[in-house]
């Protein structure tokens, strides 16, 4: 496949990534539901694993991108199997909401893997790795929009993260945003320690 | 500490835009690394999977 079809996957493949760190806001706002810190973990990998796609839509597509959307994969991925497995004993509950049967964790980790199969889907085609073309301007609009999109998303979690937990860790289950209440010099406290 | 992932993702992502590709992947490189500690300082307690 040509290096431009590649990089269009690869913007779809961002606003994908987009969709779903979007989403995760919008259970966060609007519902009130508040991320666990295993939470704000995955979101972080899905922020690791989108930053090879979206290398990808800036510099062209390289088998270096995709190898780091692949071990971003794989770290999100692990840390949504911790916290499947954390409730995969009957009665031991769950964490969040139910989206379509699946908790937000279990979609996390078929993000994941989708993102590591599709990569490896991708890496099969060597003739987009064929030359060297100057992407950046040839860039459309949904590209630039994508990226874009990815990098509010990104300083969007660096705030959220921030108000929700202070400088330090984040409770194991988030009554409010800390930085509006008293605890935040405890936790800031804690942090420094 | 826990939004620091992100700030670290979202530095190397203002390089990339500005088309610092080596500086991008040191940032996204960095940011891993600071994943990976503090799921593993999250992670302290054995996990329970008894039946």
């Amino acid at each position: 496949m040509p290096g431009d079809v590649a990089k269009l996957l690869n913007a779809l493949a961002l606003m994908a990534v987009d969709t779903v760190l979007a989403l995760a806001f919008v259970d966060q706002l609007w519902f009130s539901d508040l991320p666990c810190p295993l939470c704000i973990l995955q979101r972080a990998g899905l922020t690791a694993a989108g930053f090879g796609l979206a290398l990808n839509v800036i510099f062209g597509p390289k088998p270096s991108h995709y190898g780091m959307t692949i071990l971003g994969a794989a770290v999100g991925g692990a840390i949504s199997i911790r916290q499947i497995l954390d409730h995969i004993v009957p009665g031991t509950g769950s964490y969040g909401n139910a989206i379509f049967g699946l908790h937000l964790y279990t979609w996390a980790f078929i993000a994941f893997a989708l993102m590591i199969i599709g990569s490896a889907i991708m890496l099969l085609d060597d003739r987009q790795f064929s030359r060297a073309e100057p992407m950046w301007s040839r860039l459309r609009p949904l590209p630039v929009t994508a990226v874009a999109t990815f990098i509010l998303l990104a300083i969007g979690n660096v705030i959220s993260t921030v108000l929700l937990c202070g400088a330090g860790f984040c409770p194991e289950t988030p009554g409010g945003y800390l930085i509006f209440n008293d605890n935040l010099r405890v936790t800031m406290f804690a942090g420094a320690l | 500490m826990m939004s620091l992932p992100f700030l670290l993702f979202a530095c190397g992502l203002g390089a990339a835009w500005l088309r610092q590709r080596a500086a991008a992947m040191g940032f996204w490189v960095a940011g891993l690394v600071v994943l990976l500690v503090l799921f593993r300082m999250n992670m302290s307690d054995v996990l329970n999977i008894a039946l």
